[in-house]
Protein backbone atom coordinates (compact mmCIF):
# COMPACT_ATOMS: atom_id res chain seq x y z
CA UNK A 1 0.00 0.00 0.00
CA UNK A 2 0.91 3.54 -0.77
CA UNK A 3 -1.45 5.58 1.11
CA UNK A 4 0.12 9.17 0.34
CA UNK A 5 0.68 8.30 -2.99
CA UNK A 6 -3.22 7.35 -2.90
CA UNK A 7 -3.97 10.41 -1.26
CA UNK A 8 -2.22 12.59 -3.90
CA UNK A 9 -3.48 10.56 -6.40
CA UNK A 10 -7.11 11.11 -5.30
CA UNK A 11 -6.68 14.84 -4.11
CA UNK A 12 -5.36 15.18 -8.33
CA UNK A 13 -8.37 13.41 -9.29
CA UNK A 14 -10.74 16.08 -7.28
CA UNK A 15 -9.35 18.88 -8.46
CA UNK A 16 -9.93 17.64 -11.70
CA UNK A 17 -13.23 16.91 -11.08
CA UNK A 18 -13.63 20.07 -9.35
CA UNK A 19 -12.66 22.05 -12.34
CA UNK A 20 -14.61 20.44 -14.48
CA UNK A 21 -17.86 21.19 -12.70
CA UNK A 22 -17.04 24.57 -11.77
CA UNK A 23 -16.93 25.22 -15.57
CA UNK A 24 -20.67 23.64 -15.32
CA UNK A 25 -21.61 25.42 -12.25
CA UNK A 26 -20.35 29.07 -13.32
CA UNK A 27 -20.33 31.25 -16.57
CA UNK A 28 -16.70 32.52 -16.15
CA UNK A 29 -14.43 29.33 -15.58
CA UNK A 30 -13.90 28.72 -19.13
CA UNK A 31 -15.75 26.09 -21.58
CA UNK A 32 -17.62 23.50 -19.80
CA UNK A 33 -18.46 21.66 -23.15
CA UNK A 34 -19.22 18.17 -22.17
CA UNK A 35 -17.35 15.48 -24.65
CA UNK A 36 -19.43 14.59 -28.15
CA UNK A 37 -21.28 11.09 -26.99
CA UNK A 38 -21.03 10.80 -30.92
CA UNK A 39 -17.28 9.95 -30.72
CA UNK A 40 -15.98 6.79 -31.39
CA UNK A 41 -15.55 5.46 -27.32
CA UNK A 42 -11.98 3.99 -27.70
CA UNK A 43 -10.72 6.55 -30.60
CA UNK A 44 -7.25 8.29 -29.56
CA UNK A 45 -8.53 11.59 -28.37
CA UNK A 46 -6.52 14.27 -26.12
CA UNK A 47 -7.69 15.16 -22.87
CA UNK A 48 -10.09 18.41 -23.14
CA UNK A 49 -8.10 21.50 -21.52
CA UNK A 50 -10.72 21.57 -18.84
CA UNK A 51 -9.20 18.66 -17.34
CA UNK A 52 -6.11 19.84 -16.29
CA UNK A 53 -3.31 16.93 -16.16
CA UNK A 54 -2.03 16.38 -12.46
CA UNK A 55 1.40 16.34 -11.41
CA UNK A 56 2.51 12.58 -11.07
CA UNK A 57 2.24 11.93 -7.22
CA UNK A 58 5.21 11.77 -5.37
CA UNK A 59 6.22 8.22 -4.18
CA UNK A 60 6.47 8.13 -0.37
CA UNK A 61 9.58 8.55 0.63
CA UNK A 62 8.90 6.57 3.88
CA UNK A 63 6.94 3.91 2.59
CA UNK A 64 10.06 1.41 1.04
CA UNK A 65 8.66 -0.18 -1.90
CA UNK A 66 8.30 -3.98 -2.26
CA UNK A 67 8.32 -5.96 -4.78
CA UNK A 68 4.52 -7.76 -5.00
CA UNK A 69 2.20 -5.86 -2.33
CA UNK A 70 -0.42 -8.15 -1.05
CA UNK A 71 -3.78 -7.67 -2.72
CA UNK A 72 -4.93 -5.08 0.07
CA UNK A 73 -9.05 -5.59 0.56
CA UNK A 74 -10.93 -2.09 1.68
CA UNK A 75 -8.03 0.24 -0.52
CA UNK A 76 -10.33 1.66 -2.75
CA UNK A 77 -13.20 1.94 -0.23
CA UNK A 78 -10.70 4.03 1.92
CA UNK A 79 -10.15 5.76 -1.18
CA UNK A 80 -13.92 6.22 -2.04
CA UNK A 81 -14.21 4.14 -4.61
CA UNK A 82 -15.87 1.14 -3.89
CA UNK A 83 -14.15 -2.40 -4.58
CA UNK A 84 -15.44 -5.93 -4.27
CA UNK A 85 -15.22 -8.77 -5.28
CA UNK A 86 -16.41 -9.33 -8.74
CA UNK A 87 -18.60 -12.75 -7.23
CA UNK A 88 -22.39 -13.31 -7.62
CA UNK A 89 -22.89 -12.43 -3.94
CA UNK A 90 -26.78 -13.17 -3.25
CA UNK A 91 -28.57 -10.73 -0.56
CA UNK A 92 -30.78 -13.28 1.59
CA UNK A 93 -34.37 -11.56 0.65
CA UNK A 94 -36.76 -10.70 3.32
CA UNK A 95 -39.01 -11.96 4.84
CA UNK A 96 -42.40 -12.18 2.77
CA UNK A 97 -45.59 -11.04 3.91
CA UNK A 98 -48.18 -13.45 4.53
CA UNK A 99 -51.08 -11.99 5.73
CA UNK A 100 -53.17 -8.92 6.43
CA UNK A 101 -55.69 -7.44 8.53
CA UNK A 102 -57.60 -4.16 8.16
CA UNK A 103 -59.90 -3.41 11.23
CA UNK A 104 -63.66 -2.36 10.91
CA UNK A 105 -63.58 -4.14 7.45
CA UNK A 106 -63.53 -7.30 6.76
CA UNK A 107 -59.99 -7.72 5.19
CA UNK A 108 -58.52 -10.48 6.99
CA UNK A 109 -56.80 -12.12 4.41
CA UNK A 110 -53.85 -14.58 2.96
CA UNK A 111 -50.99 -12.74 1.38
CA UNK A 112 -49.34 -14.44 -1.40
CA UNK A 113 -46.29 -13.41 -3.00
CA UNK A 114 -47.21 -12.44 -6.72
CA UNK A 115 -45.36 -11.24 -10.19
CA UNK A 116 -46.63 -9.99 -13.99
CA UNK A 117 -49.44 -11.31 -15.31
CA UNK A 118 -50.38 -11.08 -19.14
CA UNK A 119 -49.99 -7.19 -20.64
CA UNK A 120 -47.66 -6.34 -18.36
CA UNK A 121 -50.33 -5.79 -15.33
CA UNK A 122 -49.30 -6.95 -12.06
CA UNK A 123 -50.56 -10.43 -10.90
CA UNK A 124 -53.44 -11.36 -9.10
CA UNK A 125 -54.83 -13.62 -6.81
CA UNK A 126 -58.46 -15.50 -7.66
CA UNK A 127 -59.71 -16.51 -4.26
CA UNK A 128 -61.64 -14.68 -2.10
CA UNK A 129 -59.32 -14.88 0.66
CA UNK A 130 -56.22 -13.93 -0.90
CA UNK A 131 -54.38 -10.85 -1.62
CA UNK A 132 -50.76 -10.66 -3.70
CA UNK A 133 -48.00 -9.13 -2.42
CA UNK A 134 -45.78 -7.71 -5.69
CA UNK A 135 -42.90 -9.91 -4.97
CA UNK A 136 -40.57 -7.69 -7.09
CA UNK A 137 -40.95 -4.29 -5.10
CA UNK A 138 -40.04 -3.81 -1.81
CA UNK A 139 -41.29 -6.11 1.23
CA UNK A 140 -43.53 -4.83 4.52
CA UNK A 141 -40.83 -3.65 6.71
CA UNK A 142 -38.72 -2.52 4.14
CA UNK A 143 -35.96 0.29 4.59
CA UNK A 144 -37.24 2.43 2.04
CA UNK A 145 -39.89 2.43 -1.15
CA UNK A 146 -43.17 1.04 -1.13
CA UNK A 147 -45.22 -2.21 -0.69
CA UNK A 148 -47.06 -2.99 -2.87
CA UNK A 149 -50.33 -5.43 -1.75
CA UNK A 150 -53.60 -5.93 -4.29
CA UNK A 151 -56.69 -7.65 -4.04
CA UNK A 152 -59.75 -8.09 -5.82
CA UNK A 153 -62.89 -5.43 -5.56
CA UNK A 154 -64.99 -8.53 -6.51
CA UNK A 155 -65.56 -11.60 -8.31
CA UNK A 156 -67.83 -12.88 -10.81
CA UNK A 157 -70.37 -13.87 -8.53
CA UNK A 158 -69.70 -11.41 -5.21
CA UNK A 159 -68.47 -8.23 -3.86
CA UNK A 160 -65.37 -9.00 -2.13
CA UNK A 161 -63.41 -7.62 1.12
CA UNK A 162 -61.53 -5.17 -0.38
CA UNK A 163 -64.90 -3.44 -1.46
CA UNK A 164 -64.43 -1.43 2.15
CA UNK A 165 -60.66 -0.38 1.23
CA UNK A 166 -62.36 3.19 0.36
CA UNK A 167 -63.62 3.56 3.51
CA UNK A 168 -61.00 3.05 5.59
CA UNK A 169 -60.72 6.28 7.82
CA UNK A 170 -57.28 7.47 8.56
CA UNK A 171 -55.63 6.88 11.26
CA UNK A 172 -56.85 2.97 11.29
CA UNK A 173 -54.04 0.61 12.67
CA UNK A 174 -53.36 -2.25 10.59
CA UNK A 175 -51.15 -5.45 10.50
CA UNK A 176 -48.88 -7.35 8.11
CA UNK A 177 -47.98 -10.41 9.24
CA UNK A 178 -44.58 -11.58 7.49
CA UNK A 179 -43.05 -15.58 7.26
CA UNK A 180 -40.72 -15.41 9.92
CA UNK A 181 -43.87 -15.19 12.28
CA UNK A 182 -43.35 -11.19 13.28
CA UNK A 183 -46.21 -8.76 13.35
CA UNK A 184 -45.92 -5.56 11.25
CA UNK A 185 -48.33 -2.36 12.20
CA UNK A 186 -48.25 0.58 9.77
CA UNK A 187 -51.00 3.50 10.21
CA UNK A 188 -53.42 4.36 7.21
CA UNK A 189 -51.98 7.89 5.83
CA UNK A 190 -55.09 8.04 3.39
CA UNK A 191 -57.39 6.95 0.82
CA UNK A 192 -57.33 8.13 -2.90
CA UNK A 193 -58.99 7.00 -6.04
CA UNK A 194 -56.41 7.11 -8.83
CA UNK A 195 -57.66 7.11 -12.18
CA UNK A 196 -55.80 3.79 -14.45
CA UNK A 197 -54.88 5.77 -16.79
CA UNK A 198 -52.69 7.54 -14.59
CA UNK A 199 -51.51 4.72 -12.47
CA UNK A 200 -48.81 3.76 -14.81
CA UNK A 201 -46.50 6.26 -14.13
CA UNK A 202 -47.25 7.25 -10.85
CA UNK A 203 -44.98 6.68 -7.61
CA UNK A 204 -47.28 3.74 -6.78
CA UNK A 205 -44.42 0.97 -7.33
CA UNK A 206 -41.49 3.31 -6.41
CA UNK A 207 -38.42 1.45 -5.03
CA UNK A 208 -36.66 4.44 -3.16
CA UNK A 209 -37.84 7.19 -1.00
CA UNK A 210 -39.46 6.62 2.45
CA UNK A 211 -41.15 3.53 2.85
CA UNK A 212 -44.97 2.85 2.82
CA UNK A 213 -47.92 0.35 2.42
CA UNK A 214 -49.82 0.94 -0.71
CA UNK A 215 -52.97 -1.57 -0.92
CA UNK A 216 -54.69 -1.55 -3.91
CA UNK A 217 -57.91 -2.37 -5.36
CA UNK A 218 -60.25 -1.36 -8.17
CA UNK A 219 -63.35 1.46 -7.65
CA UNK A 220 -64.71 4.24 -9.13
CA UNK A 221 -67.33 3.40 -11.94
CA UNK A 222 -67.51 0.12 -14.10
CA UNK A 223 -66.80 1.15 -17.30
CA UNK A 224 -68.98 -1.50 -19.52
CA UNK A 225 -67.55 -0.74 -22.42
CA UNK A 226 -63.48 -1.56 -21.24
CA UNK A 227 -65.48 -4.40 -19.21
CA UNK A 228 -62.79 -2.63 -15.97
CA UNK A 229 -63.20 0.03 -12.98
CA UNK A 230 -62.44 3.55 -14.09
CA UNK A 231 -59.95 3.92 -10.54
CA UNK A 232 -57.77 2.05 -8.57
CA UNK A 233 -58.64 2.62 -4.93
CA UNK A 234 -54.74 3.11 -3.15
CA UNK A 235 -54.67 3.28 0.45
CA UNK A 236 -51.17 4.17 2.04
CA UNK A 237 -49.79 3.76 5.23
CA UNK A 238 -46.94 4.23 7.00
CA UNK A 239 -44.84 1.84 9.57
CA UNK A 240 -45.48 2.32 13.06
CA UNK B 1 -38.76 49.89 -24.83
CA UNK B 2 -40.79 46.59 -24.20
CA UNK B 3 -38.04 44.64 -26.03
CA UNK B 4 -35.38 45.59 -24.34
CA UNK B 5 -37.53 45.04 -20.86
CA UNK B 6 -37.77 41.50 -21.83
CA UNK B 7 -34.00 41.10 -22.70
CA UNK B 8 -33.28 42.24 -19.36
CA UNK B 9 -35.85 39.38 -18.21
CA UNK B 10 -34.35 36.89 -20.33
CA UNK B 11 -30.51 37.58 -19.01
CA UNK B 12 -31.51 37.17 -15.53
CA UNK B 13 -33.25 34.04 -15.87
CA UNK B 14 -30.35 32.95 -17.44
CA UNK B 15 -27.86 34.46 -14.74
CA UNK B 16 -30.30 32.38 -12.42
CA UNK B 17 -29.66 29.08 -13.87
CA UNK B 18 -26.35 30.15 -14.44
CA UNK B 19 -25.71 30.24 -10.15
CA UNK B 20 -28.33 27.47 -9.64
CA UNK B 21 -26.80 24.58 -7.54
CA UNK B 22 -25.06 22.27 -9.90
CA UNK B 23 -26.35 19.05 -8.68
CA UNK B 24 -28.91 18.65 -10.84
CA UNK B 25 -26.94 19.45 -14.27
CA UNK B 26 -24.29 17.40 -12.56
CA UNK B 27 -26.14 14.16 -12.62
CA UNK B 28 -27.42 14.35 -15.93
CA UNK B 29 -23.89 15.29 -17.09
CA UNK B 30 -22.17 12.50 -15.58
CA UNK B 31 -21.52 9.24 -16.53
CA UNK B 32 -20.84 6.11 -14.70
CA UNK B 33 -17.24 3.93 -15.24
CA UNK B 34 -16.36 0.91 -13.36
CA UNK B 35 -13.09 -0.98 -13.59
CA UNK B 36 -12.73 -4.96 -13.86
CA UNK B 37 -9.82 -6.62 -13.34
CA UNK B 38 -9.62 -9.83 -15.20
CA UNK B 39 -5.90 -10.44 -15.50
CA UNK B 40 -4.96 -13.39 -13.38
CA UNK B 41 -1.82 -12.84 -11.14
CA UNK B 42 -0.86 -9.45 -10.94
CA UNK B 43 -1.80 -6.68 -9.09
CA UNK B 44 -1.88 -3.28 -10.93
CA UNK B 45 -2.10 0.45 -9.74
CA UNK B 46 -5.24 2.25 -11.70
CA UNK B 47 -4.08 5.65 -13.38
CA UNK B 48 -7.05 8.02 -14.40
CA UNK B 49 -6.04 11.04 -16.38
CA UNK B 50 -2.35 10.70 -15.09
CA UNK B 51 -4.11 10.54 -11.25
CA UNK B 52 -3.69 7.33 -9.69
CA UNK B 53 -7.02 6.16 -8.91
CA UNK B 54 -7.00 2.38 -7.74
CA UNK B 55 -4.01 1.33 -5.71
CA UNK B 56 -3.44 -2.71 -5.81
CA UNK B 57 -5.53 -3.44 -7.39
CA UNK B 58 -6.46 -7.25 -7.15
CA UNK B 59 -7.59 -9.86 -10.00
CA UNK B 60 -11.17 -10.68 -10.06
CA UNK B 61 -12.23 -7.44 -8.47
CA UNK B 62 -14.73 -4.93 -9.69
CA UNK B 63 -14.18 -1.10 -8.61
CA UNK B 64 -16.99 1.43 -8.91
CA UNK B 65 -19.09 2.75 -10.36
CA UNK B 66 -16.80 5.93 -10.18
CA UNK B 67 -18.94 8.94 -11.02
CA UNK B 68 -17.14 11.10 -13.67
CA UNK B 69 -18.25 14.32 -15.56
CA UNK B 70 -18.80 13.74 -19.24
CA UNK B 71 -15.43 14.12 -21.24
CA UNK B 72 -12.62 12.06 -22.44
CA UNK B 73 -10.08 10.29 -20.13
CA UNK B 74 -6.81 8.25 -20.44
CA UNK B 75 -6.48 5.13 -18.53
CA UNK B 76 -3.38 3.95 -17.66
CA UNK B 77 -2.80 0.40 -15.81
CA UNK B 78 0.49 0.33 -14.08
CA UNK B 79 2.72 -2.35 -11.78
CA UNK B 80 1.06 -2.16 -8.60
CA UNK B 81 4.97 -0.73 -7.58
CA UNK B 82 5.22 1.54 -10.49
CA UNK B 83 5.86 5.36 -9.23
CA UNK B 84 3.36 7.11 -11.63
CA UNK B 85 1.76 6.25 -15.10
CA UNK B 86 4.94 6.67 -17.21
CA UNK B 87 5.11 2.91 -17.80
CA UNK B 88 1.95 1.68 -18.28
CA UNK B 89 1.79 -2.30 -18.30
CA UNK B 90 -1.66 -1.94 -20.40
CA UNK B 91 -2.80 1.13 -22.20
CA UNK B 92 -2.72 3.80 -22.06
CA UNK B 93 -5.87 3.98 -23.25
CA UNK B 94 -8.21 6.85 -24.21
CA UNK B 95 -12.17 6.66 -23.68
CA UNK B 96 -15.17 9.04 -24.26
CA UNK B 97 -17.60 9.38 -21.46
CA UNK B 98 -20.86 10.39 -22.90
CA UNK B 99 -23.29 12.18 -20.12
CA UNK B 100 -25.73 9.53 -18.62
CA UNK B 101 -23.51 6.61 -19.92
CA UNK B 102 -22.84 3.35 -17.78
CA UNK B 103 -19.31 2.09 -18.99
CA UNK B 104 -16.93 -0.47 -17.66
CA UNK B 105 -13.16 -0.80 -18.19
CA UNK B 106 -11.66 -4.15 -18.33
CA UNK B 107 -8.23 -5.51 -17.68
CA UNK B 108 -7.96 -8.71 -19.12
CA UNK B 109 -6.07 -11.23 -21.81
CA UNK B 110 -6.84 -11.43 -25.03
CA UNK B 111 -7.54 -14.75 -26.55
CA UNK B 112 -4.09 -15.11 -27.15
CA UNK B 113 -3.42 -14.44 -23.41
CA UNK B 114 -1.30 -10.97 -23.85
CA UNK B 115 -2.80 -8.36 -21.27
CA UNK B 116 -4.72 -5.48 -22.84
CA UNK B 117 -8.12 -3.90 -22.06
CA UNK B 118 -11.06 -3.60 -23.15
CA UNK B 119 -14.18 -0.94 -22.78
CA UNK B 120 -17.79 -1.77 -22.94
CA UNK B 121 -20.77 0.01 -23.09
CA UNK B 122 -23.19 -0.85 -20.46
CA UNK B 123 -27.41 -1.39 -21.24
CA UNK B 124 -28.81 0.82 -18.59
CA UNK B 125 -32.43 0.85 -20.46
CA UNK B 126 -35.66 0.03 -18.39
CA UNK B 127 -36.35 -3.32 -17.87
CA UNK B 128 -39.41 -4.91 -18.72
CA UNK B 129 -41.57 -5.72 -15.54
CA UNK B 130 -40.88 -8.79 -14.11
CA UNK B 131 -38.03 -9.53 -16.25
CA UNK B 132 -33.67 -9.50 -15.69
CA UNK B 133 -31.11 -8.52 -18.60
CA UNK B 134 -28.52 -10.49 -18.62
CA UNK B 135 -25.14 -9.91 -20.59
CA UNK B 136 -22.00 -12.38 -21.45
CA UNK B 137 -18.50 -11.01 -22.14
CA UNK B 138 -15.67 -12.84 -23.13
CA UNK B 139 -13.09 -11.85 -22.03
CA UNK B 140 -10.20 -15.00 -21.17
CA UNK B 141 -7.06 -16.37 -23.18
CA UNK B 142 -9.74 -18.82 -24.48
CA UNK B 143 -11.03 -19.63 -27.66
CA UNK B 144 -14.80 -19.16 -28.66
CA UNK B 145 -17.33 -20.53 -26.29
CA UNK B 146 -20.63 -21.18 -25.81
CA UNK B 147 -22.59 -20.05 -22.60
CA UNK B 148 -25.19 -22.69 -20.77
CA UNK B 149 -28.02 -22.27 -18.71
CA UNK B 150 -28.79 -25.52 -17.09
CA UNK B 151 -26.87 -27.37 -19.59
CA UNK B 152 -28.70 -25.63 -22.70
CA UNK B 153 -26.64 -23.04 -24.55
CA UNK B 154 -27.83 -19.32 -24.60
CA UNK B 155 -25.71 -18.04 -26.24
CA UNK B 156 -23.21 -19.82 -28.82
CA UNK B 157 -20.17 -18.71 -30.07
CA UNK B 158 -18.59 -15.84 -27.99
CA UNK B 159 -15.53 -14.91 -29.02
CA UNK B 160 -13.02 -12.61 -27.04
CA UNK B 161 -13.96 -9.29 -26.53
CA UNK B 162 -17.38 -10.20 -28.09
CA UNK B 163 -20.23 -9.62 -25.52
CA UNK B 164 -24.19 -11.06 -25.52
CA UNK B 165 -27.41 -9.76 -23.97
CA UNK B 166 -30.57 -10.97 -23.15
CA UNK B 167 -33.58 -10.89 -21.53
CA UNK B 168 -34.57 -13.24 -19.55
CA UNK B 169 -36.95 -14.74 -16.43
CA UNK B 170 -35.36 -13.57 -12.99
CA UNK B 171 -34.65 -16.32 -11.32
CA UNK B 172 -31.36 -18.59 -10.54
CA UNK B 173 -29.80 -20.63 -13.24
CA UNK B 174 -26.99 -23.10 -13.27
CA UNK B 175 -24.69 -21.70 -15.37
CA UNK B 176 -21.70 -22.78 -16.98
CA UNK B 177 -19.26 -22.02 -19.60
CA UNK B 178 -18.21 -24.59 -22.38
CA UNK B 179 -16.17 -24.60 -25.93
CA UNK B 180 -17.81 -23.75 -29.00
CA UNK B 181 -20.47 -26.70 -29.70
CA UNK B 182 -19.46 -28.62 -26.50
CA UNK B 183 -21.11 -29.01 -23.55
CA UNK B 184 -18.73 -30.09 -21.40
CA UNK B 185 -18.32 -26.73 -18.87
CA UNK B 186 -14.65 -25.19 -18.91
CA UNK B 187 -16.55 -23.24 -16.00
CA UNK B 188 -18.70 -23.71 -13.76
CA UNK B 189 -21.72 -25.12 -13.51
CA UNK B 190 -22.19 -22.24 -10.71
CA UNK B 191 -25.76 -20.99 -9.61
CA UNK B 192 -26.08 -17.59 -10.95
CA UNK B 193 -28.85 -15.04 -9.62
CA UNK B 194 -30.94 -12.99 -12.04
CA UNK B 195 -32.94 -10.24 -9.63
CA UNK B 196 -36.23 -8.54 -11.55
CA UNK B 197 -34.93 -4.95 -12.95
CA UNK B 198 -31.12 -5.59 -13.19
CA UNK B 199 -28.40 -5.94 -15.82
CA UNK B 200 -26.61 -8.80 -14.61
CA UNK B 201 -22.99 -8.72 -16.73
CA UNK B 202 -21.14 -12.01 -16.75
CA UNK B 203 -17.47 -11.89 -17.44
CA UNK B 204 -15.54 -14.89 -18.56
CA UNK B 205 -11.99 -13.92 -17.52
CA UNK B 206 -8.63 -16.04 -16.91
CA UNK B 207 -6.59 -18.24 -19.16
CA UNK B 208 -7.54 -21.84 -20.28
CA UNK B 209 -4.04 -23.00 -20.53
CA UNK B 210 -3.56 -21.70 -17.14
CA UNK B 211 -6.25 -23.73 -15.98
CA UNK B 212 -7.61 -20.32 -14.04
CA UNK B 213 -10.69 -19.79 -15.98
CA UNK B 214 -13.41 -18.11 -13.80
CA UNK B 215 -16.82 -15.71 -14.34
CA UNK B 216 -16.98 -12.36 -12.82
CA UNK B 217 -20.48 -10.62 -11.96
CA UNK B 218 -21.03 -7.18 -12.26
CA UNK B 219 -24.76 -6.14 -11.23
CA UNK B 220 -26.49 -2.30 -12.32
CA UNK B 221 -29.64 -2.37 -10.06
CA UNK B 222 -32.22 0.14 -10.21
CA UNK B 223 -33.57 -0.58 -14.08
CA UNK B 224 -36.85 -1.84 -13.17
CA UNK B 225 -39.80 -0.74 -14.74
CA UNK B 226 -43.10 -0.64 -12.68
CA UNK B 227 -46.17 -2.64 -14.01
CA UNK B 228 -48.59 -0.97 -16.04
CA UNK B 229 -51.67 -2.05 -14.46
CA UNK B 230 -53.54 -3.23 -11.06
CA UNK B 231 -56.51 -5.68 -12.68
CA UNK B 232 -58.22 -5.62 -9.15
CA UNK B 233 -61.85 -5.45 -10.31
CA UNK B 234 -63.53 -8.20 -12.43
CA UNK B 235 -66.96 -7.80 -13.23
CA UNK B 236 -68.45 -4.29 -11.54
CA UNK B 237 -70.24 -5.69 -8.74
CA UNK B 238 -68.86 -3.69 -6.60
CA UNK B 239 -69.51 -0.63 -8.70
CA UNK B 240 -73.47 -2.00 -8.31
CA UNK B 241 -72.60 -1.93 -4.58
CA UNK B 242 -72.04 1.70 -4.69
CA UNK B 243 -74.65 2.73 -6.64
CA UNK B 244 -77.26 1.41 -4.67
CA UNK B 245 -76.01 2.68 -1.61
CA UNK B 246 -75.99 5.96 -3.98
CA UNK B 247 -78.81 5.77 -4.99
CA UNK B 248 -80.14 5.36 -1.49
CA UNK B 249 -78.46 8.32 -0.78
CA UNK B 250 -80.52 10.53 -3.55
CA UNK B 251 -83.70 9.10 -2.38
CA UNK B 252 -82.61 10.55 1.23
CA UNK B 253 -81.63 14.13 0.14
CA UNK B 254 -85.01 14.21 -2.05
CA UNK B 255 -87.03 13.76 0.63
CA UNK B 256 -85.46 15.75 2.79
CA UNK B 257 -85.58 18.47 0.18
CA UNK B 258 -89.42 17.78 0.12
CA UNK B 259 -89.52 17.90 3.80
CA UNK B 260 -87.76 21.14 3.55
CA UNK B 261 -90.23 22.56 0.81
CA UNK B 262 -93.30 21.62 3.12
CA UNK B 263 -91.48 23.25 6.38
CA UNK B 264 -91.52 26.74 4.29
CA UNK B 265 -94.84 26.20 2.74
CA UNK B 266 -96.40 26.18 6.05
CA UNK B 267 -94.56 28.86 7.34
CA UNK B 268 -96.00 31.02 4.35
CA UNK B 269 -99.02 30.03 5.30
CA UNK B 270 -98.84 30.93 8.93
CA UNK B 271 -97.74 34.61 7.91
CA UNK B 272 -100.53 34.86 5.68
Amino acid sequence: MHPSRMATGLAALSIATAAVLGGCSTSSAGPAEPAPPAAPLLAPTPPPGTVPVPEPPVPDAAASPTAAPPPAAGTGVAAGIPVRPADAAVQPPPPAPVSLDVPGTDISVRVVDVGIAGNDAMEIPDSFWEAGWYRFGPAPGADAGHAVIAAHVDSQTEVMPFARLKDVDPGTVLTVGLADGSMLQYRVDDVRNVPKATLDGSDVFRRDGPHRLKIITCGGEWLLDKGDYEDNVVLTASPL
Amino acid sequence: MRRSLYTVGAVLVVAAAAAAPATAAESQSAASLSVLHGVPDLTVDVYVNGALTLDDFAPGTLAGPLSLPAGSYQLAITAADAPDASAPVIGPVDVSLAAGGNYTATANLDAAGTPTANFYTNDVSAVEAGKSRLTVRHVAAAPAVDVLAGGAPIVPNLSNPGEATLTTDPGTVSAAVAAAGTTQPVIGPADLTLAEGTSTIVYAWGSLEAGNLALATQVIDGLHSSPGSVPGGQSGLAAQDDDAGAAMGIGAAALALLGGAIAVSRRRTARV
